[in-house]
């Protein structure tokens, strides 16, 4: 059974340095692309969402190769182990 | 030359980046309003639906003047709420392609945070909540209000959260006006309506530990997978547990004269049955968005922001009250006083100086 999508987004922050919407798109396209939800507005939801709750800091933001805003997020150590604690 | 576009670039960089972070905002906080509107909706429609069919004939029961009946006939109509709010989620999460979160949800960590949350507000709370509505009407949901002020000592306690001497402040405003709020009801009507405040402030004890627990399981389930989790959890607890156990207190301790059979089939199964159930299925269907939009609110613009928010339906729901059952049923009973409106007001004030510094918005607005 797989992951609900936002663990999997959550859990794949923790395996990464810096990611954003883009990156976790690329990461996670081969076992949820046919997920209504994954689309890169949800997905940078639940980005902001863990880091309006402590979980993810911004790291930076630029332009991808489309013109568009790519905000990155890091997951700090806390962010981590609240993060592995809750998701297996 | 190089440089001035470069700054060129980046301010319009830092343009975008603010307008999303403030879309994300904004929508935070439209979802936290639209749970409070939602919350006055689903109290209105539950009233009527209480009110209505086969709800009379039990209300006209011996049995529905004593405390262990009216808890009864309460938590029946919570876990027909809750449970058909349920099949809604199921029903609304299928249609956006999550049911797939589902399952795997409810067996994690933090699926497992949001069924605790559910017990709490749901057997507990709601079943609290209605018996105030019933005894005290609309003002009863002032004083679940108070939700925020438990919620913020809970924090303080199980999560280390900031409990400063302005959070104090708002706490004692929100007292202040709930026993204001207490001593109006109990001069203008009777002691019924006193206690009826009393149990509807267990509902807020209740929903600020579920607001601590569930709340910060929705930070990583969905929101609308943990409503169905929570409304599922909550109609089934009550429905398998809560009304069994008090049927059978009910027959082992009142008068049940007019009760044919077995007392959960002739109550449970009437009010299936009934006309009502329409009205349990609009109330309920406002039930999904005010829990749900209430998680999703708090976990997009900050629990303290979202909580104020919510907590507007201190308002809408003697509001709604007021428009459904007064103006369009014309039920008498629905009116309240303006210093009951004045001291609603000043809860929601009290509240708002617990969750946020009230200057922030002037800072907020300059900067």
């Amino acid at each position: 059974m797989k992951k609900p999508l936002n663990f999997a987004v959550l859990k794949y922050m923790t395996t990464v340095e810096i990611a954003c919407v883009d990156d976790v798109m690329e990461a996670l396209k081969d076992e949820y692309a046919d997920w209504k939800m994954f689309k890169p507005a949800g997905i940078l939801e639940v980005l902001m969402t863990g880091e309006k709750n402590g979980l993810l800091v911004e790291d930076h933001y630029a332009y991808n190769d489309k013109g568009e805003l790519m905000i990155y997020y890091r997951a700090h150590e806390e962010g981590r182990e609240i993060i592995n604690s809750y998701i297996k | 030359m190089e440089t001035l576009k470069a700054d060129v670039a980046n301010g319009e960089l830092k343009r975008v980046y603010r307008k999303q972070k403030g879309s994300f905002l904004r929508k935070g906080l439209i979802f936290a309003f639209a749970s409070g509107i939602s919350y006055g909706l689903f109290s209105a429609f539950l009233t009527v639906g209480e009110a209505s069919g086969v709800w009379n004939d039990f209300w006209a029961l011996p049995i529905a003047g004593t405390i262990i009946g009216y808890l009864l006939l309460c938590a029946i109509g919570s876990s027909l709420n809750d449970l058909i709010s349920g099949i809604w989620c199921l029903v609304i999460a299928a249609m956006k392609g999550k049911m797939r979160d589902f399952l795997p949800a409810l067996k994690s960590k933090p699926g497992l945070m949001i069924v605790v949350g559910g017990l709490c507000g749901g057997p507990i709370a709601s079943t609290c909540y209605i018996v105030g509505l019933m005894m005290a009407g609309g003002i009863a949901a002032a004083v679940t209000a108070l939700c925020t002020a438990v919620g913020a000592i809970l924090s303080r306690i199980l999560f280390k959260q900031k409990l400063n001497a302005r959070m104090i402040l708002g706490i004692f405003i929100c007292f202040f006006a709930a026993v204001v709020l207490g001593g109006t009801t109990l001069g203008d009507v009777d002691a019924k309506s006193t206690i009826g405040m009393c149990i509807a402030f267990i509902a807020a004890i209740a929903w600020g530990v579920e607001g601590c627990i569930a709340g910060y399981g929705t930070i990583m389930v969905d929101y609308e997978i943990a409503i169905t989790i929570r409304q599922l959890t909550s109609g089934f607890a009550n429905l398998i547990v809560l009304v069994p156990v008090l049927c059978i207190i009910a027959n082992a301790t009142v008068n049940m004269s007019g009760v044919e059979g077995s007392t959960y089939l002739f109550f449970v199964g009437g009010a299936l049955f009934s006309t009502a159930l329409i009205w349990f299925v609009i109330s309920a269907f406002f039930a999904n968005p005010a829990y749900s939009l209430w998680y999703k609110g708090n976990s997009m613009c900050g629990t303290a922001l979202g909580m104020v928010c919510n907590s507007m339906y201190a308002f809408w729901c003697p509001f709604f009250m007021m428009v459904l059952c007064g103006w369009i049923f014309g039920w008498e009973g629905y009116t309240l006083t303006p210093v009951q409106w004045l001291m609603a007001l000043v809860e929601v004030f009290g509240i708002w100086v617990i969750a946020m510094n009230p200057l922030d918005v002037f800072r907020k607005k300059e900067a």
